[in-house]
C-alpha cells in the first residue's frame, strides 16, 4: 500500500507543478509581446572583442550594442549607420564620413568625430587580435569639427570600407573602455542588462537610442552546449528562436506551421576540409587533388547535415559579387583519385573540433577516403581551446574540418603561416591587386584567385553552412541570410 | 532463496554470454561494414539484410551493435584489469598488516583516489591527453582501484583471523608465503564478485563519457556514442536510441546479476563484504 | 570519541592538502599557455609575454602553487585567465545550484528506496518482494542521462507539462524553480533510488535475522511492529554509509544531468572550463568537488562511529 502511496505523491507533485505553470505557458517564465529569448550555441568568454577572439562576442554585441559608421545589409552591401553619408576622393585614398547628430552612448556621453578618431586609433594601439591588420592600410584619422571624420589611406583599398562594417569599425566612447570585458558601452539600440555566466545574456532596449526604437524591451540570449537541449527548449517554450540549428535531422519536429517557422538561407560559413599543405602527404598537390575527387559532396551533405546547405567549390560564398560555381572542378571520381595517388596509401591524422557538423562530416570523409586508400584517424578536440592550440596555432594535423565564418575571408590563404600553410605567390599577388584596383578589377582578380585555390586544391570545401533558423510563429524580423558578424536583433519583433 | 538467486546467476550469465558472443562474432563477421557511410541507405527501415535498419549515415545498426559490444568489453576488461591488478595487492598488504603504517598509508591514499571519481578523472585526463577510449579506460580503472583495495583488505582481514592462517603464522611462515598459499585463493571469490560489479559500473561510465564526448572516438562503434548520435532523431526514428539503450541496460543488468549470483554461490558468508564505490 | 574525531579531522586536512597538490600538478601539465589562449591565435608575441607576466605564469610552478593554495585557504580561487572574472563567486553560485540538484536527487532516492527496500525485505519470500528486487536491478542498469532524455521526451516534449531544461533561481519564481528542477531530480534520484533500494533491502534483511526480532516474534508480537521499533534504527547504520557514498556519486552524476537539462551547475562550469582551457576555473571546480567528496566521507565515518554502538 505504501508503495502506491509514494507514486501517488510523486505524481501529485508533478501534476501540481505542471498546473502552477499552466497559465504562463510551458516553462521559461512569462513570455510577453515585448521580450524574446534566442538560443545560441557558443557563449562569449568575455565581452571584449578587441582582445578576445571568438565569433560569439561580435555575434551578440555588434550592431546591437556597438555600432560602426557603416553596416552590412541583408544582401551584403555596405550601408550607412552612424555615418549619414561618406565621400571618397578621386584617388580613392581619402574617406570623408559625415556623422549623424544627436547620437549618444549608453553612458550618456555624446558621440562625436573625436570618438571616431579614438576608436580607429585604438585598433592600432590597443587591439590584440591579428585581424586588426585589415586596418593597417589606414594612414591617419582626423576630426573636422564634431560631425566630420576623415580617414586617409596609405593606398587605395576596396577592403577598407568592408572592414569598417565588421567589429574593427565598432565605435567606442572615450570614457567607456575601462572594463570592456564586462561593461560594454556603445551607441546601439540595446545595452547589456545582465549576464548569468554559462547560462544567458540579457540585452535591454536602450532608452536613449538615436534611431528607431526596437519593438522589444529586452532580448535574452540563451546558450546551449547541446543541440537536442536547444531543440527541446523551443519545443517546450523555453526559448522563441533557435539562431542556428545544430541538429538538422531534427527539423521534422518543427514541421507544424501553426506553431513554428523555419528560415533557411545562406551564410559566409565555408565548412573547409583543411589539409596541411606543409606536411606530407598533403604537400603533394596530386594527393590533395585526389582527396577532392574522393569525396562525394552531395552524399556528405545528405548524411552529415541532412541535405541542408549547399555544395561549394572554393572559398567564396554565393552572396559575394565574385562568386562563381566551382563545384564542377573536382567531380566525385574515386577512380581518378586512386589514379592520382598512383597506388600509394596513407595514414593521416584528422583532428577536428568537437562540434556537431565537424564530427558528423569527419565520419563521412573518413569512410570515403578509405575507399581510395587514405586512412584517416579522427580525433575530436575540445573547441575552441584545444583545437585552436593544437591545429590552428601549432599546425599539428594533416586534416581538419572547420566552418570558417568570417566574411570575405579568402585572404587567409594568402598568409602562408596560417594553418593551411598554402604557399602560392600568385594568389597573394591577385589579392593585393584586387584590393587596390577598381571594382571591376577586384571582381575579376578575386574570381581568378578563387579558381586558383580550387585548382591547387589548397583545401577541400565540404559545403556552405546553411543559415537555419527555427522560430515560433509570429516572430518577425529574423535575418534570412547570416552574412554579417553579428546576429542583428534590431528588426526583431513578436506579433500576438 | 537460493533458487531465485541462482535464477539471477543464470540470467546474468546468459546476458553476459550474449555480450561476449556478440563481441567475438564481430571479429569474424558482421552483416555489413559498421562504419561504411552510404547515403543511399540513409535511415533505412529494418528488413532485407538490415535487421535493425540503418542510421543517418546509412550504417547498419545491427553491425554497429555487434562491434559496440567489443568496445564495451574492451573498456570493461582493461578498466577492471587495472583496478584489480593495482587494488588487490594493495588491499592484501593492508589487510595483512592491519596496524602498520603501510596499511594506514595505503588506505588513506585509497580514500584520496576515491575522491576523484571516474568521470572527473576522465575529463581531466581527456583535457591533457585528448579524449578517447584509452583515457576513458585508464580513468575508470584508476577510479575503481579503491573499491578493489577495500574489498581485498576486508576479505584478507577475515582470512587472517582463520585458524589455519594463525597456525601457519605460529609455524613461522613468512608473510609472502601466507599471502600466496592462503590469502589469495580464499579471497578470489570476493574479487570475482567485485570484478563483475565493477564491470557494470565501467559500462555505465563509458556510456556517460561518450555522451559527454570524452569517450570512444568516432567512427568506432560504441553503444554510448550510438545513444548520443541518436538523440537528434529520437523524435522521428526512436529505434536508433532504443537498440543501444537496450544493449547498455541489458549488459549492465547482466553483470550485476552475475555478480550477485556469484556472491551467493561462491561464498554466502562473504555476502556482506562489498565495495561501495 | 574525541580522539577519533581529532585523528579523523587531521586525516581530512592532510588529504585535502595532498589533493590540492595532485590537482595543481595535473593542471600544470595541461598543454597550452594560458596567456596565449586568452589572447587567441592572432595575438602578438609581446602581448603574450606581457599577459604572462600579469598572470604570474612566468614564475616557478612551486611559487604558483603556493600562491594558489594560499588563496584557497582564504577562500580566494583567483581570477580567471580567460573570462577575467573572479573564480570563487562563480563556483559559489554554481555550487548552490548543484547542491540543490544533488540533495533533491537524494531526497527522491530516499523516498523511493526506504519504503520499497523495506517492503521488499519484509516480503522477501513472496513474489511482490521479488518483483521490487528485479525492478531495482533494472533501474540500476539505466544510465542517468538516458533516464533524463526519456523524461524530457515524455514530460516536456510530448506532454508539454514541464520545461525541458534551464534553471530558474528560486528568488525569481519559486514555482518555476520547482518546475525546472523536478525532472532533473527525478532522473538523478530514480536511478540512485534503485541502487539504494537494494542496500535498504539487504540491511533490513540482516536486521530481521537478529535475535531481538526473533525474540519479539517468539513473544507473539508482530514482526512489523518490532521492525519499526528496533530494526530500522539498526538498519540505518549501513544505509547511512551508503547514502554518504551515493552523495559523492550523485555529485558526479549531476555533471551529466546538468548537461542534459541545461542547468548552470558545477558540472556545467567544469566542462565549460575544460573546453575554454580556463585553467584556474577547472582547478577550482575539481578542487571543490574533491574536497566535497572528502568532507562527505569524513561525515560518513563520524556518523558511523556515532550510530554503531559496537564502535562507541
Amino acid at each position: 500500500m505504501r508503495r502506491i502511496g509514494i507514486w501517488i505523491a510523486v505524481g501529485g507533485l508533478l501534476l501540481s507543478a505542471a498546473a502552477c505553470g499552466g497559465d504562463s505557458g510551458a516553462g521559461g517564465g512569462t513570455p510577453s509581446a515585448r521580450t524574446l529569448s534566442v538560443g545560441f550555441v557558443a557563449e562569449p568568454a568575455n565581452l571584449d572583442f578587441t582582445s578576445t577572439e571568438g565569433a560569439a562576442i561580435p555575434q551578440a554585441l555588434l550592431v546591437n550594442v556597438y555600432e560602426g559608421l557603416v553596416k552590412l545589409d541583408q544582401r551584403g552591401r555596405v550601408v550607412p549607420l552612424l555615418a549619414e553619408k561618406w565621400e571618397v576622393s578621386g584617388d580613392r585614398r581619402t574617406y570623408t564620413f559625415t556623422l549623424r547628430k544627436n547620437v549618444t552612448f549608453s553612458s550618456g556621453a555624446p558621440f562625436t568625430a573625436d570618438d571616431v578618431v579614438f576608436s580607429l586609433d585604438r585598433v592600432r594601439t590597443d587591439w590584440k587580435l591579428k585581424i586588426k591588420s585589415q586596418l593597417d592600410v589606414v594612414d591617419s584619422v582626423t576630426a573636422q569639427g564634431d560631425s566630420v571624420a576623415v580617414v586617409t589611406l596609405k593606398r587605395p583599398s576596396n577592403g577598407f570600407l568592408y572592414a569598417m562594417a565588421t567589429r574593427l569599425g565598432a565605435m567606442f566612447s572615450r570614457t567607456g573602455v575601462a572594463d570592456l570585458a564586462n561593461k560594454p558601452v556603445g551607441t546601439g539600440p540595446y545595452t547589456l542588462g545582465s549576464w548569468r555566466r554559462g547560462d544567458a545574456i540579457r540585452l535591454d532596449a536602450s532608452p536613449s537610442y538615436w534611431g528607431e526604437k526596437p519593438a522589444l524591451s529586452s532580448i535574452t540570449l540563451k546558450y546551449f552546449k547541446d543541440a537536442t537541449a536547444m531543440n527541446n527548449a523551443l519545443l517546450t517554450g523555453g526559448i522563441d528562436v533557435i539562431s542556428s540549428v545544430q541538429a538538422p535531422e531534427s527539423l521534422q519536429q518543427f514541421a507544424d506551421p501553426g506553431r513554428f517557422q523555419v528560415i533557411e538561407g545562406t551564410t559566409n560559413g565555408e565548412v573547409v576540409l583543411s589539409m596541411n599543405n606543409a606536411r606530407p602527404p598533403f604537400d603533394d598537390r596530386r594527393v590533395r587533388q585526389a582527396v577532392r575527387h574522393a569525396i562525394d559532396h552531395k552524399a556528405l551533405l545528405e548524411t552529415a547535415w541532412a541535405g541542408r546547405g549547399q555544395p561549394i567549390g572554393s572559398m567564396v560564398p554565393p552572396t559575394d559579387p565574385w562568386y562563381e560555381d566551382r563545384t564542377g572542378d573536382y567531380p566525385y571520381d574515386p577512380a581518378k583519385a586512386r589514379e592520382l595517388l598512383g597506388g600509394r596509401t596513407f595514414s593521416v591524422k584528422m583532428r577536428i573540433p568537437n562540434l556537431p557538423y565537424a564530427v558528423a562530416s569527419a565520419q563521412v570523409v573518413k569512410s570515403q577516403l578509405a575507399q581510395v586508400g587514405i586512412t584517416a584517424d579522427i580525433e575530436p578536440l575540445e573547441f575552441p581551446a584545444r583545437w585552436l592550440d593544437q591545429v590552428f596555432t601549432k599546425g599539428d594535423y594533416h586534416l581538419s574540418i572547420i566552418n570558417h565564418v568570417e566574411p570575405r575571408d579568402m585572404g587567409i590563404f594568402a598568409d602562408k603561416s596560417y594553418y593551411f600553410h598554402y604557399d602560392n605567390p600568385e594568389f597573394g599577388r591577385l589579392l593585393a591587386s584586387a584590393d587596390e584596383g577598381t571594382e571591376r578589377q577586384q571582381t575579376d582578380d578575386l574570381k581568378r584567385a578563387a579558381k586558383l585555390l580550387s585548382d591547387d586544391a589548397a583545401a577541400d570545401w565540404l559545403f556552405l553552412f546553411p543559415n537555419l533558423i527555427v522560430a515560433r510563429k509570429g516572430v518577425t524580423g529574423l535575418p534570412q541570410n547570416g552574412i554579417a558578424e553579428s546576429f542583428d536583433f534590431t528588426a526583431l519583433a513578436r506579433q500576438q | 532463496m537460493s533458487g531465485r538467486l541462482n535464477a539471477g546467476l543464470v540470467v546474468g550469465g546468459a546476458l553476459v554470454g550474449l555480450v561476449v558472443l556478440a563481441a567475438l562474432v564481430s571479429f569474424v563477421w558482421t552483416p555489413h561494414d559498421p562504419t561504411l557511410v552510404d547515403a543511399a541507405r540513409k535511415l533505412r527501415e529494418p528488413g532485407g539484410g538490415y535487421l535493425l535498419g540503418a542510421d543517418k549515415f546509412g550504417r547498419d545498426t545491427f553491425s554497429q551493435l555487434l562491434v559496440g559490444a567489443r568496445t564495451t568489453l574492451y573498456v570493461g576488461v582493461v578498466a577492471v584489469g587495472i583496478a584489480a591488478l593495482a587494488g588487490t595487492p594493495l588491499g592484501v598488504i593492508a589487510g595483512m598488516t592491519p596496524h602498520g603504517w603501510l596499511s594506514e598509508l595505503i588506505m588513506r591514499v585509497s580514500d584520496l583516489v576515491f575522491a576523484f571519481p571516474a568521470l572527473l578523472l576522465a575529463v581531466m585526463l581527456g583535457a591533457v591527453y585528448g579524449a578517447g577510449t584509452l583515457t576513458a579506460m585508464i580513468a575508470i580503472g584508476v577510479a575503481t582501484v579503491p573499491a578493489f583495495a577495500r574489498v581485498a583488505r576486508a576479505a584478507t582481514l577475515q582470512v587472517m583471523a582463520t585458524d589455519y592462517v594463525l597456525a601457519a603464522r605460529a609455524a613461522g611462515r613468512r608473510r609472502p608465503a601466507i599471502a600466496v598459499r592462503h590469502v589469495l585463493p580464499n579471497i578470489g571469490s570476493v574479487l570475482i564478485v567485485q570484478a563483475s560489479v565493477s564491470f557494470a559500473i565501467a559500462i555505465l561510465a563509458e556510456a556517460a563519457l561518450s555522451f559527454l564526448g570524452f569517450g570512444t572516438r568516432p567512427p568506432t562503434p560504441s553503444w554510448g556514442r550510438m545513444l548520443q548520435e541518436s538523440q537528434e532523431l529520437l523524435f522521428s526514428t526512436p529505434r536508433l536510441a532504443l537498440w543501444p539503450g537496450l544493449a547498455v541496460a541489458l549488459a549492465v543488468l547482466g553483470f550485476n546479476l552475475l555478480g550477485d549470483g556469484l556472491r551467493d554461490v561462491l561464498d554466502p558468508k562473504l555476502r556482506r563484504i562489498r565495495a561501495d564505490g | 570519541m574525541t580522539i577519533y574525531l581529532a585523528k579523523r579531522l587531521a586525516v581530512l586536512v592532510a588529504s585535502t592538502a595532498v589533493a590540492a597538490v595532485v590537482v595543481f600538478a595535473f593542471m600544470a601539465v595541461l598543454p597550452g599557455d594560458p596567456a596565449e589562449i586568452a589572447l587567441g591565435v592572432n595575438a602578438t608575441p609581446e602581448a603574450v609575454a606581457e599577459l604572462r607576466r600579469q598572470f604570474g605564469t612566468d614564475r616557478l610552478a612551486a611559487a604558483q602553487f603556493l600562491d594558489w593554495a594560499g588563496g584557497l585557504a582564504r577562500g580566494d580561487f583567483g581570477v580567471s585567465y580567460v573570462t577575467s572574472a573572479p573564480v570563487g563567486p562563480q563556483i559559489g553560485e554554481r555550487l548552490g545550484v548543484t547542491a540543490v540538484l544533488v540533495l533533491g536527487g537524494m531526497a527522491v532516492a530516499l523516498v523511493v528506496a526506504v519504503p520499497l527496500g523495506t517492503f521488499a525485505a519484509v516480503h522477501h519470500r513472496n513474489p511482490l518482494g521479488a518483483v521490487i528486487s528485479a525492478a531495482s536491478q533494472v533501474g540500476i542498469a539505466v544510465p542517468a542521462f538516458l533516464a533524463g532524455i526519456l523524461l524530457v521526451f515524455v514530460f516536456a516534449v510530448r506532454a508539454q507539462a514541464l520545461p525541458s531544461g534551464g534553471y530558474v533561481p528560486i528568488a525569481e519564481s519559486p514555482a518555476e524553480w520547482l518546475r525546472s528542477l523536478l525532472l532533473p531530480w527525478l532522473s538523478l534520484g530514480l536511478v540512485q533510488g534503485a541502487v539504494l533500494t537494494r542496500y535498504v533491502r539487504s540491511a533490513v534483511l540482516d536486521v530481521m535475522r537478529e535475535d531481538y526480532l526473533r525474540t519479539a516474534r517468539a513473544k507473539g508480537r508482530g514482526s512489523t511492529g518490532a521492525l519499526w521499533r528496533h530494526g530500522l534504527r539498526n538498519a540505518a547504520v549501513p544505509v547511512v554509509t551508503v547514502l554518504g557514498l551515493q552523495l559523492a556519486t550523485l555529485l558526479v552524476g549531476a555533471v551529466v544531468v546538468e548537461r542534459v537539462f541545461v542547468i548552470p551547475g558545477l558540472g556545467d562550469l567544469l566542462l565549460n572550463g575544460v573546453a575554454g582551457r580556463d585553467l584556474l576555473l577547472v582547478q577550482g571546480v575539481v578542487m571543490v568537488l574533491v574536497a566535497a567528496v572528502l568532507l562527505i566521507n569524513f561525515v560518513v565515518d563520524v556518523t558511523y562511529h556515532l550510530l554503531d554502538p559496537r564502535l562507541r
